[in-house]
């Protein structure tokens, strides 16, 4: 093609390409906002779904009769702790209607008289590879309940249990902070929660702090007993990782 | 604004610069990884609270104690119980399998009737009420007819309250026919009771005896009862005790011997002679006991010493015969020997003349009822119940023979005839049971001579099984009234054979039944209280458990605790052990081999059985765990292989793994072959417990069942089976 | 905060002259560990079996034939300070050696399958799950939750029954001690011996039974002191910790030395 057939593009060329430029350009910023508004607002309200659990449960109503959490979430003689209590711990005093609320009524006709376990949503399950001691960190480590699992004992209601739709497990696991933020321990329970603390005790050994569990002993006496000097820097039970080894925290 | 083609672009670039800062694709990967490892059918077996129950084992005769480990009200596993006097917390394959049985798909879930031709597997589901009224209604008409002693009870149960609760049916009901399985402990038995002059239970007090000879006994193999003695094994080998191991295969039992000394199968009895040979020509013998505690002394040495010298023996047995006198020498200066006998588990009880002579043997050296020997203990003292009153159609049942012929004749010490009851019923003189009832036994599959026992029960009007699972005689049956399994329900377990103890255990439940299952014992209680009469009033109790209670009276509490009771026992001194004509012991017996079915020139190898711990061969069958330890040198895919001498398989062209069909005059089946060199030219071993046809894929089709191959052989001084193999021959595929 | 005073190497010593080859501890470990099971186990390539009890033969022809049994755990090698050959390759970090018990983990959901562990592993320990394990219908029932199902596509080995010790802490924790005592952890193989062929205990613990056994000399690479205990293929350096103790010398001549076409024949279970 030759130019002589297109005499007048040159001047109109430039106009449109600024037109196209601030065109893409606008494009492009859409773009941007619209995955922002996707990726932050959307994307976390159609991520989850609410499940409602069979009925409320008022812990502060029972903490006031009962006064701890041990109460009901107590640990077994073999050193196992038992979790969401069974229909046999409630039922001690809950063989009839005891209150007034309709929860109550619910809970003692379709479940204690039909000896039908409940069928809560835990919003504190787990996938079945973790292995979790609740005796090393509340007998041992001495936390506290709330340090993991927030104030729950002074609630009147069960909080809304939102289910990932994709993995199936509860919302407090990641966190509610779609973006993974937190800022209270209870926030959020995954792998890298946990390792948090557990991370704190080990570390190479001119650096960590020398408080924590495996690192101060490992590093005051076992490293020193076992190992030449030369192959000291490690310091964690595990080879890999130089952390906590995997069994510590798996099964 | 008009979307072109670069605006698109540009939409979608800021699309994905913009997703990129926001967690959308880091949380869906962390989700999708999540995901991928949560698929539905990998299970997540539900937390509970642990908790152990005590109970007793009854899936063989042994009497193991069991710790069960429960999450909530589940199953996971079975552990030998500590402290147990019989397992001290160990325990074997088939007791580890109690949960593949309790939640196995093969479980018969509720009364079943049969649809359609016997065996053909078409089940209608019946009630419990319908199912007790079938059999209760052929119960009746037989008594109405005069004829209860066509009534047959074929009982696995051991020697607990169950039995007596069976024994007393039959009594009162009217016949004689309760039939149990025989082992090596009713020939062994009866020897006891020609030489010592009194029905006994044996014991072998192993744990104390410092040498010890077996005569093909499955030490480790099952015999007696097997955890027990796989700990004696240890024991002696902590204690450096001797075992010596006679038998034509090496069997695991031979290889941890001290010393395997292969012999002829069949011969061991002259084996045994001819060690008594050296002992009586050396003088070896315990004089105290032959002197003054012995009868019929002379007469049998005189039959030995000509008989049975070492020359002779070696000959007739192939073992060396400088060999027979060491061992002779080793075996009475020990000063705490003691020799066992009954092949394999010896669930074949053998022949009479050999549990003689290994009786006399260990009499020689002065064993019987001492420290490390033989002890013969009082029966059961004998369920204290209150007598039961018998009308005059019970009485004249019980007047007519036993169909077995056990009791009367010549047979008149025999307490069993498992053989002869099944041959008997398929085509002999007699008039044939029409009635059978099965509890905790799988006879058609465990019986030797399948083929008869079929017959036998072909010729029957009505046959009911107990069994908890669909095994064999089960799915032969016309009605099933399925049993608790044992960790359903209470029972107690006589423990032990051949212990040298008394040890009570108590079976209790540690699970509610799953299944619409009754105790076998509360059935015999409802089909006395349907037959009516004298048959009901013989039975106070309202439910078994009750019966239970009362009969264990004062040990209830410590058998609910503790799980078992043990009653010392001290066997008689020898003044007082023999109520023979003479007082004494009673030297007796001679050597008649029992020959085997099948023309040598036809069949020129033999055929031998082998049983082994990971193959069940008993009325309870594998478990898919157990199935899958056994060798790829023992079951291929769905072929068994059969051990034989590379000499053997050589001159037939047979090479390892190969193809090859196996025939003897009782029926032939497709085999691979095994080389080793573990067992005697001209042999041919295969193990027990293979070849079912009932239960499922994990167990079914598998292999070959040995008793559709080998037939029974009675011995015609006891009546009992004492085949120990049949002639074979071997051909390729 | 306080650790456990002591670190552990648990360990194991199997007495072949004890062991009957029965199997139990084949059939304990499987039931204990939520083993699968298919309807054909013949082929042993495929076979998952934890512990599994070989059988090997002195190679002499009728009547001197002899066989032994010898059972096979993982062997929860050390190598050179926790450098197991499986855990050194796996790119997963699946597998992990800890130096606070010495025992060789396995870790399911971290696994992607791609069998470089298998290959690395001399005593054939690892197993493969080539297919999703299928529990006859009721079966899923004797599941333990104290250990994970397998999906298809990882590899599975015998864990010295660490969930035991992970409840046995438990329960000390809850006692208030730190210490696990020696009959609070015991592998579910060695708990069922009936032979007592299998003793397992802390090799760290001169009052341990196994350690008594042993005697593990760490100045040489802790091959037992006495000589009396031996490990197998000890010459590739992989520091196992189960040990065997035979009076048998032609077991120990097979078993000491790694022969290429050696006359003995070696059956897998």
């Amino acid at each position: 093609m030759s130019t002589k057939d297109d005499p007048g593009h040159a001047v109109s060329d430039d106009a449109a390409d600024k037109k196209g430029g601030a065109t893409i350009l606008l494009f492009f910023i859409l773009g941007v906002a619209a995955s922002l508004v996707i990726g932050w607002g959307v994307f976390p309200r159609l991520l989850y779904s609410t499940k409602p659990q069979p009925f409320n449960f008022n812990h502060a109503l029972h903490n006031e009769e009962v006064g701890d959490c041990e109460s009901c979430h107590f640990f077994r003689e073999d050193g196992t702790f038992s979790g969401v209590p069974t229909l046999a711990q409630c039922t001690d005093c809950h063989e009839d209607v005891m209150g007034e609320s309709e929860d109550e009524t619910i809970f003692v006709e379709q479940y204690v008289w039909k000896e039908r376990e409940v069928p809560w949503h835990v919003y504190s399950r787990q996938p079945d590879c973790v292995f979790f001691s609740h005796a090393a960190h509340v007998i041992k480590a001495k936390m506290a309940c709330e340090t993991c699992h927030g104030d729950i004992g002074t609630s009147t209601r069960l909080k809304p249990y939102q289910e990932n739709r994709i993995t199936g497990y509860s919302r407090d696991i990641w966190g509610y902070s779609i973006a993974g933020f937190k800022t209270h321990t209870y926030d959020r329970m995954k792998m890298d929660d946990c390792a948090e603390c557990h991370e704190q005790a080990v570390g190479s050994v001119d650096q960590a702090p020398l408080t924590g569990v495996v690192g101060r002993h490992f590093r005051q006496e076992v490293v020193p007993a076992i190992y030449p000097p030369d192959r000291q820097a490690a310091a964690g039970s595990s080879v890999q990782t130089q952390r906590d080894a995997c069994f510590v925290c798996h099964k | 604004m008009k979307l072109d083609r670069r605006s698109f672009l540009s939409f979608v670039i800021g699309g994905a610069a913009g997703t990129a800062v926001t967690p959308l694709p880091w949380k869906l990967m962390d989700d999708v990884s999540i995901w991928s490892q949560m698929w539905p059918w990998t299970p997540v077996p539900p937390d509970g609270a642990y908790t152990y129950a005590r109970s007793t084992c009854t899936l063989c005769p042994g009497g193991c104690g069991i710790a069960v480990r429960k999450v909530d009200q589940r199953v996971v596993k079975i552990e030998g119980l500590a402290g147990h006097p019989v397992n001290d917390g160990g325990i074997c394959p088939l007791g580890l399998g109690g949960p593949q049985m309790l939640y196995s798909p093969t479980r018969v879930t509720g009364p079943l009737k049969r649809v359609g031709p016997r065996g053909e597997g078409k089940w209608a589901k019946i009630s419990w009420n319908e199912a007790l009224a079938e059999v209760a209604d052929k119960l009746t008409q037989l008594r109405d007819d005069g004829h209860p002693e066509q009534l047959a009870i074929f009982s696995g149960a051991g020697q607990g309250t169950f039995s007596a609760l069976l024994e007393r049916f039959m009594t009162v009901y009217g016949s004689p026919n309760l039939v149990r399985p025989a082992t090596f402990e009713d020939a062994y038995g009866m020897a006891v009771y020609r030489m010592h002059g009194q029905q006994a239970v044996v014991g072998f007090d192993l744990e104390n005896a410092n040498f010890v000879i077996s005569f093909g006994s499955g030490v480790i193999e099952g015999w007696g009862s097997p955890v027990r003695m796989i700990r004696a094994k240890s024991l002696w080998k902590d204690r450096k005790v001797p075992l010596v191991q006679v038998e034509p295969r090496l069997s695991n039992t031979a290889a941890k011997a001290d010393r395997w000394l292969p012999i002829r199968p069949g011969t061991e009895a002259a084996l045994a002679l001819g060690l008594a040979h050296v002992i009586l020509a050396e003088g070896l013998y315990d004089r105290n006991f032959v002197e003054y505690y012995s009868n019929g002394f002379e007469a049998w040495r005189k039959m030995v010493l000509d008989g049975f010298a070492p020359d002779k023996v070696a000959e007739i047995t192939g073992v060396s015969r400088d060999y027979i006198i060491v061992l002779a020498r080793d075996f009475a200066k020990a000063g705490a020997g003691v020799a066992i006998c009954g092949r394999g588990r010896g669930t074949t009880p053998g022949s009479l003349e050999e549990a003689m002579a290994v009786h006399a043997l260990n009499a020689l050296v002065g064993a019987i009822n001492r420290k490390g020997g033989v002890w013969a203990l009082p029966g059961n003292e004998g369920i204290r119940w209150p007598e039961v009153e018998i009308d005059e159609t019970a009485a004249n049942g019980l007047q007519r023979p036993r169909l077995d012929g056990a009791g009367s004749g010549d047979l008149v010490d025999a307490g069993s005839l498992p053989n002869r009851f099944f041959s008997a019923q398929a085509e002999g003189k007699a008039d044939p049971v029409k009635a059978l009832l099965v509890f905790e036994a799988n006879p058609l599959f465990t019986q030797p001579g399948t083929e008869t026992v079929k017959k036998a029960l072909d010729r029957l009007d009505l046959l009911v099984s107990f069994s908890s699972l669909m095994d064999e005689t089960a799915a032969y049956a016309d009605l099933i009234l399925p049993n608790h399994l044992y960790l359903e329900r209470y029972d107690d377990v006589v423990a032990g054979t051949g212990l040298a103890a008394k040890v009570i255990g108590l079976t209790q439940p540690v699970v509610a039944p799953r299944c619409n299952t009754r105790h076998a014992g509360d059935v015999v209680l409802a089909l006395a209280g349907a037959v009516g009469g004298p048959v009901a009033d013989a039975f106070a109790w309202e439910s078994f458990q009750a019966c239970l209670e009362e009969t264990l009276a004062d040990d209830w509490d410590a058998l609910s605790e503790a799980g078992y009771v043990v009653r010392k026992i001290q066997p008689a001194y020898w003044f007082e052990a023999f109520p023979t004509a003479s007082g004494k012991f009673e030297f007796a017996g001679g050597y008649r081999p029992v020959p085997i079915e099948g023309d040598k020139g036809a069949f020129p190898l033999v055929l031998i059985p082998y049983d082994g711990m990971r193959i069940a061969a008993g009325p309870v069958a594998n478990t898919p765990f157990m199935t899958k330890t056994v060798g790829d040198d023992v079951l291929k895919r769905q072929d068994v292989l059969v051990e034989v001498n590379p000499k053997t398989a050589g001159a037939l062209g047979l090479g390892e793994g190969q193809a090859a069909r196996l025939s003897t005059p009782r029926g032939q089946a497709r085999v691979r072959i095994h080389l080793s060199e573990g067992i005697m030219p001209g042999l041919v071993a295969m193990p027990r417990g293979l070849g079912h046809t009932a239960y499922d894929d994990y167990l079914a089709g598998k292999g070959v069942n040995v008793n559709t191959l080998i037939g029974p052989v009675e011995d015609p001084a006891s009546g009992l089976d004492a085949a120990w193999g049949i002639q074979a021959k071997l051909a390729k595929a | 905060m306080e650790m456990n005073a002591k670190q552990h190497k648990y360990g194991m010593v199997i007495d072949l002259d004890k062991c009957t080859g029965c199997g139990a501890c084949m059939v304990a470990c499987m039931s204990e560990n939520n083993v699968p099971f298919k309807k054909d186990e013949s082929n042993k390539r495929d076979s998952i079996t934890w512990m599994r009890v070989y059988k090997i033969s002195n190679g002499k022809p009728y009547p001197d034939a002899d066989v032994c049994y010898l059972p096979r755990p993982c062997m929860h090698c050390e190598g050179h300070d926790g450098h197991s050959p499986c855990v050194s390759v796996c790119p997963a970090t699946a597998t992990d050696y800890s130096r606070e018990t010495g025992v060789v983990s396995q870790i399911y959901t971290r696994c992607f399958g791609c069998r470089y562990c298998m290959a690395a592993c001399p005593y054939h320990a690892r197993y493969f799950n080539w297919w999703d394990p299928v529990w006859p219908d009721g079966m899923e029932k004797t599941l333990s939750p104290n250990v994970s199902p397998r999906m298809r596509g990882v590899v599975e080995k015998c864990s010295f029954c660490f969930h035991r010790y992970q409840l046995a802490r438990e329960k000390a924790i809850y006692e208030g001690r730190d210490e696990v005592a020696e009959d609070e952890y015991q592998t579910a193989c060695a708990q069922a011996c009936p032979a007592g062929a299998i003793v397992f205990g802390d090799l760290n613990n001169p009052d341990h039974q196994v350690t008594r056994i042993v005697e593990p000399d760490p100045h040489h690479h802790f091959t037992g002191h006495s000589k009396k205990a031996f490990r197998l293929l000890e010459q590739l350096g992989t520091n196992p910790k189960v040990y065997y103790t035979t009076e048998r010398q032609w077991v120990r001549k097979i078993l000491g030395q790694y022969n290429f076409g050696s006359q003995a024949a070696a059956h897998g279970a």
